[in-house]
């Protein structure tokens, strides 16, 4: 049983857990924990808050599993749990005001990014890293979830609740900040 | 790295404990569904208090008199902008922001941008609004209100369907005098118009008693020196016509 759940999409074991089988939430957590701690640790530096913060991400998951449809992704849904939660963390430390952001208000096009991707990631990786605290959340949150999570934007789109094309623009833009705070830093960016 | 897995491990274990111990209960669909419902529920009842109120800022306006100051040139349109209904105005903004913010949980919603679910929110409550504004719906319950039979609305009619303006009024020509005309309002006051070679007529100089009317002037006691004259064509006037009929001319 134990080497069939091994095999199983984390669709399956959700759906499993929703129909009562509550022990097969732990296999959830383990596929996760690592994945949302790395995303955890861009926003919070102190490692008691990142802790607390993963623990209340998979209790609030656990608590709302039925609300997750089979049909879509459980990462993107785990994420969109542990986005709100980190937001709020973060709201507690510093106050944060997000009042109306142009970009989400305005259509804004799309242009490819495939290519973008397999250009810039290596790159971005290990750059963006050393410069990305820099950046406020509304940047860093698609930066981190492009480049070090692997998502796809329309995953992003997903998680973040906004429109796609204000994915690409908010990577746009932050690209554009990280140059700026890296040069400022010394570090060489092209 | 392996005081690393011990911290997975404890993390992982923190929350199966707390799960096991009942401290964490997965909460049933049903919780869900009567969220969503209660959501499209707040999201319907705010869209038709909007309505309500932009249908009624549209009766106020007709009903004071104010809609039909622009008409009177320059003056008319600062009056009409002083003495707009800003405070109705201002909650109608508020209540579209707030139904925007409730709306942008359906993932229809905010996969596309901002500025076009807030056109169609505007554009619905227009819309909706001056439809049910063009309709009998607000002078009848004015009429009721204050004949006592709406207890609940009667405060809202009275503050805001028939104010009291220093410089507009709105009434029916009782009766034609020498050198104007007497004005019955509403409220049931009688106000004599004084019509001079300065008074404006945008619509026709032609006033008959009967006739639904909006007077521009300042009152000096109950008695108007008429700027502007503006006749008056709306579903008010069938009420107004009704509570007043006059003496005479009526059948035309």
């Amino acid at each position: 049983m134990r080497e069939n759940l091994s095999q199983q999409t984390d669709e399956e074991i959700a759906s499993l857990v929703q129909s009562g089988k509550v022990e097969f939430f732990g296999i959830l957590v383990g596929r996760f924990e690592e994945k949302i701690k790395r995303y955890a640790r861009k926003f919070l530096a102190d490692h008691e808050d990142i802790n607390d913060a993963l623990q209340e991400i998979f209790l609030k998951a656990y608590e709302n599993i039925k609300s997750f449809d089979r049909k879509r992704k459980f990462s993107t849904w785990l994420y969109r749990i542990a986005h709100n939660e980190l937001v709020n963390a973060l709201k507690k430390k510093k106050r944060i005001l997000s009042l109306l952001n142009l970009d989400i208000f305005l259509p804004i096009s799309l242009h490819d990014r495939t290519l973008e991707r397999n250009i810039d990631l290596k790159e971005m990786n290990q750059i963006i890293d050393k410069c990305l605290d820099k950046l406020t959340p509304k940047y860093q949150e698609p930066i981190i979830l492009f480049y070090f999570e692997n998502l796809s934007y329309q995953e992003i789109a997903d998680i973040l609740e906004i429109p796609i094309s204000t994915v690409g623009i908010r990577i746009k833009r932050a690209k554009e900040k990280i140059r700026k705070i890296c040069q400022k830093l010394g570090y060489e960016y092209k | 790295m392996n005081t690393n897995n011990q911290e997975q491990k404890s993390i992982k274990e923190r929350v199966l404990e707390k799960i096991k111990s009942g401290e964490v209960k997965m909460r049933p669909k049903i919780y869900f569904v009567l969220k969503t419902i209660l959501i499209i529920g707040g999201v319907f009842l705010i869209l038709g208090f909007i309505i309500f109120l932009i249908s009624f800022i549209h009766f106020h306006l007709r009903a004071s008199g104010l809609w039909y100051l622009p008409a009177f040139g320059f003056r008319g349109f600062c009056a009409y902008l002083r003495l707009l209904p800003w405070f109705l105005i201002f909650l109608s903004l508020v209540l579209i922001l707030i139904l925007e913010i409730l709306a942008k949980r359906f993932s229809f919603v905010w996969r596309r941008p901002m500025l076009y679910s807030l056109l169609i929110i505007i554009f619905v409550v227009l819309i909706g609004g001056f439809i049910i504004g063009k309709t009998t719906f607000h002078p009848r319950l004015f009429f009721q209100a204050r004949e006592g039979k709406l207890p609940l609305m009667a405060p809202i009619y009275r503050e805001f369907g028939m104010p009291r303006f220093k410089d507009v009024h709105r009434g029916v020509v009782e009766k034609l005098t020498e050198n104007g005309f007497l004005l019955r309002k509403a409220d049931n006051e009688l106000l004599t118009i004084i019509l001079s070679f300065n008074t404006q007529f945008p619509f026709g100089k032609e006033i008959k008693e009967g006739d639904s009317v909006v007077v521009m002037g300042k009152r000096d006691d109950s008695t108007i020196l008429a700027i502007g004259v503006r006749k008056i064509n709306d579903q008010f006037r069938i009420f107004e016509r009704h509570l007043f009929p006059p003496p005479m001319r009526w059948n035309r």
